[in-house]
């Protein structure tokens, strides 16, 4: 109680001579999501996307995506790309107050590559202390896109690490820990050893648990900031804004690229689809298709029509896209390869085979549902009898080698344009389904992965979408057809500045946290 | 005292042979249930985990071995006192149960009491008040709300409550933003307002319909008629003499029933965000968490057994017959 008495009393006196600065420092309130059920542990997964709040990167990616130093200062890669070697800053420390040393950084890698967790370190041999604060990563071959775990990997303290971790956090991030009531809340608070500046906000509260809580919360002005739905995202109640997030969260129709000649994977999936096999098949879909009419259909208007994989992101290439909304192009296109309608059923045919086949979406998700329905509507002008089909994704994984099914990707890393395209990962799981291989884009994404820098790499994922001659993209084998790229929707007080963003990846909600601690209040009290 | 250890030691013997077959078919339809719990595991990074990865995850979990194998594994473990790791929660089974089991046992706890108290006190003033406009004011409610499915009345609740009046919270156990340091027991009770209400509504309604009707053979019988000779009115012959005749039955009945208050407390925590059992139930399920799934399971089961067992010692205090036939 006296405790309390002389907090009070010293608070008091703060307010007075502070009271500007204290009215900026009130609490924030956010109800995005994000919960990870399994705690706070990078070495398991937490933190690859958003903020990790408790621990910090090596590097950092910017609003622009560009790679910045966080707890690194510098990094090279050796000559034959297989040797990082990185500094690192003296004066970061875990919020214990213990410095972060090249023993911390070498721990975590090394421990990420054993856990058998969700970072996804394949080809990473091992991490060894150089240098006071020096270490050195070493792959098996080159892999430029390993430069994402080094922006998304938070690093954990060697001495502190344990089966209690994910649950009692210690890091270099912004933020420690407070509370963390499972399946209701997490309280946070600014870490005062964090190399980053200081925070405006005396406490962040994350709110999980349904989507109505979060928007009743939002209603009664508990919350500051809360992910909506697009469909109620413009109606946003008093005293807050709706806020509309570009990302690269897409959706596009991934097609079977082989004929169906009875060959089957190890688990007896089928493979190939004799329809979807015929390049112009799936050129006619890319023209015919009318992107700005689905995004109308299917988003309520917030997003955008998509061009490939990675639209908006340094290393994704628009110059592969072919205009849409071009029904006459599409009929052309059919007829020069031989699709004609000789019955005069409504569906064109070549060679006693009608040109339809399924779009498969995972039934319980409306937006895939409304695009599945919108896009066949459309192919029906052009004579292409597709069926909308709805299933579980347990059943999808035994349909996806053989029909056109509703998938989406977008993540801040460009070696998801290797899993999608690269034929070394035909039918690997969700990788590559339609066994797509082109050993020109091949090359080309394997010149990339062996590029001395992001940078560098970038014409080279670039020319694997369309390198004038030929390309996954839709000039080229329009191995998919992309339709859209989702809006993330939001409320957000009045009085948050949320600040510079970066293109939103895969997944609504917490990903709006990466630069939490840049955003500011901007009303006085 | 002979009928009680009559009464256990069956009751011991069903459980033996229960527990391993409940074990042995719950585990049986984990296996079979169409999800992969790798891929429940890495959700939303479909597009980040390599399929290396994806073994590397299996092999960890010990998902990449058969269902026997896994299966005795988790038996080799539960025989030691360890319940295996929960692949949702990353943490120990018992541990995630522990923690989370207070939460749904004043969740489950107060609906009981207050399903109780409520319902056998409707249907007693039902049955004194036999035949007048109370008495069908009760029944028609107790019939509509047989007939309400429990979301749709959590949600009318919470349109009501919490966004009309704005009078109760809508979500979670505690006021978000507070630690447990700075919540008050009287901003716990608020949060526990609406989905006990709501959880109550399952056991009230047969409760009330029971009771009256057991208190209305009661009132027409000679014992009451008698009193109501003597000059009582009929609500006091009803909870005087009436209360000690039904509250015994009614207290079997509702025991009998804590089965189906575990499963209302499911529906109930996901619609009010409450971190209980219920909760992680839903979870366990849609992740193929197979050792928790179990745990949850096997620790409901005994739950269950234990109110059962409750609701026949009840009855054989309350009724003498029983005891007699068992001697």
């Amino acid at each position: 109680m006296r405790r309390f008495f002389k907090s009070t009393l010293l608070a008091a006196a703060l307010l007075a001579l502070l009271g500007a600065v204290t009215a900026q420092a009130r609490p924030l309130v956010l109800a995005v999501g994000g919960e990870p059920e399994t705690g706070f542990d990078p070495i398991t997964g937490w933190g690859s996307y958003g903020n990790p709040l408790f621990q910090s990167t090596l590097l950092r990616r910017n609003a622009e995506l560009a790679l910045k130093g966080d707890l690194a200062t510098e990094w090279s890669l050796s000559e034959d790309r297989t040797l990082w070697t990185i500094t690192l800053r003296d004066d970061a420390r875990f919020s214990d107050g213990t410095p972060v040393t090249p023993e911390d950084v070498a721990f975590t890698f090394n421990t990420a590559r054993d856990a058998g967790g969700l970072v996804d370190l394949t080809g990473f041999e091992a991490a060894r202390v150089t240098g006071p604060h020096q270490v050195e990563l070493e792959l098996s071959e080159p892999r430029i896109s390993f430069t994402n775990e080094l922006a998304t990997l938070g690093i954990v303290p060697a001495d502190a690490y344990g089966p209690n971790y994910a649950r009692k956090p210690i890091g270099s991030g912004p933020f420690r820990m407070v509370e963390w009531r499972e399946g209701e809340h997490l309280i946070v608070e600014p870490n005062p050893y964090w190399h980053g500046g200081d925070v405006p906000f005396e406490r962040v509260t994350f709110i999980f648990g349904s989507e109505e809580a979060a928007l009743s919360l939002a209603r009664t002005g508990e919350a500051d900031l809360v992910a909506v739905p697009s469909s109620q995202a413009d109606a946003p109640p008093n005293g807050m804004e709706a806020l509309h997030v570009e990302t690269v969260d897409n959706r596009g129709l991934m097609f079977p690229m082989v004929p169906d000649t009875g060959k089957t994977t190890e688990s007896g999936v089928p493979i190939g689809n004799d329809v979807t096999a015929d390049r112009a098949i799936r050129v006619a879909v890319n023209q015919a298709l009318d992107r700005e009419a689905l995004v109308a259909l299917a988003l309520n208007g917030h997003g955008r029509p998509a061009t490939g994989p990675a639209d908006g992101l340094p290393w994704g290439n628009p110059e592969g896209a072919i205009p849409g909304n071009d029904p006459q192009a599409a009929r052309a296109t059919l007829k020069a390869a031989g699709w004609q309608d000789t019955d005069n059923d409504g569906t064109r045919e070549k060679d006693g085979r009608d040109a339809t086949f399924s779009i498969v979406y995972p039934a319980g998700d409306s937006t895939r549902q409304a695009l599945a329905l919108g896009a066949a509507q459309q192919l029906r002008g052009i004579g292409i009898a597709a069926r909308p089909t709805g299933r579980s994704w347990e059943e999808i994984r035994t349909m996806m080698h053989s029909q056109v099914v509703v998938l989406g990707w977008g993540a801040h890393d460009p070696s998801e344009i290797s899993h999608i395209y690269h034929g070394d990962f035909a039918g690997m799981g969700y990788f590559n389904p339609g066994f797509y291989d082109n050993a020109t884009v091949n090359a080309h994404l394997e010149a990339a992965e062996r590029a001395p820098s992001l940078e560098a790499s970038l014409p080279e994922w670039q020319a694997a979408a369309w390198d004038g001659e030929t390309g996954f993209s839709a000039k080229g084998d329009a191995a998919w057809a992309w339709m859209v790229n989702l809006e993330h929707s939001y409320w957000v007080s009045e009085c948050l500045d949320t600040g510079k963003r970066q293109i939103h990846p895969h997944g609504h909600g917490f990903p709006i946290t990466h630069d939490l601690p840049d955003w500011r209040w901007t009303c006085g009290e | 005292m002979i009928w009680l250890r009559q009464l256990l030691l069956g009751r011991l013997v069903r459980l033996a042979w229960l527990l391993p077959l409940a074990a042995v078919g719950l585990f049986t339809l984990i296996s079979l249930a169409p999800i992969d719990p790798v891929q429940a595991y890495v959700g939303d990074r479909t597009s980040l985990i390599g399929p290396e990865q994806r073994q590397a995850i299996a092999a960890t979990w010990g998902l990449d071995r058969p269902a026997p194998a896994r299966f005795a594994t988790w038996l080799g473990g539960v025989l030691h006192g360890d319940l295996g790791r929960s692949l949702t929660f990353d943490a120990p089974v018992a541990e995630v149960i522990a923690r989370r089991f207070p939460t749904s046992l004043a969740l489950i706890g107060s609906a009981f009491a207050v399903s109780f108290i409520l319902g056998t006190g409707l249907g007693i003033a039902a049955a004194a008040a036999r035949g007048g406009i109370a008495d069908r004011t009760i029944r028609t409610a107790a019939v509509v709300l047989t007939a309400s499915p429990g979301f749709w009345i959590a949600i009318l609740l919470i349109a009501l409550f919490a966004v009309g009046l704005g009078w109760l919270p809508a979500c979670c156990a505690a006021p978000p933003g507070l630690t447990a340091e700075e919540t008050g027991w009287l901003d716990s009770l608020r949060h526990l307002v609406l989905p006990v209400a709501t959880l109550s509504v399952v056991g009230t309604a047969p409760l009330i319909l029971h009771t009256r009707q057991r208190l209305v053979a009661f009132l027409d019988g000679p014992a009451a008629l008698h009193l109501r000779a003597h000059g009582l009115s009929w609500w006091r012959i009803a909870f005087g003499a009436g209360l000690r005749h039904a509250v015994g039955p009614a207290l079997t009945l509702h025991l009998a029933g804590a089965g189906e208050l575990f499963g209302g407390s499911v529906l109930a925590e996901t619609v009010f965000a409450w971190p209980g059992l219920g909760q992680a139930t839903v979870q366990a399920a849609t992740g193929a968490d197979a050792s928790l799934l179990m745990g949850i399971g096997l620790a409901t089961l005994l739950f269950v057994f234990c109110g059962n067992l409750l609701a026949d010692i009840a009855a054989h205090l309350a009724d003498p017959r029983l005891r007699q036939a068992s001697a």
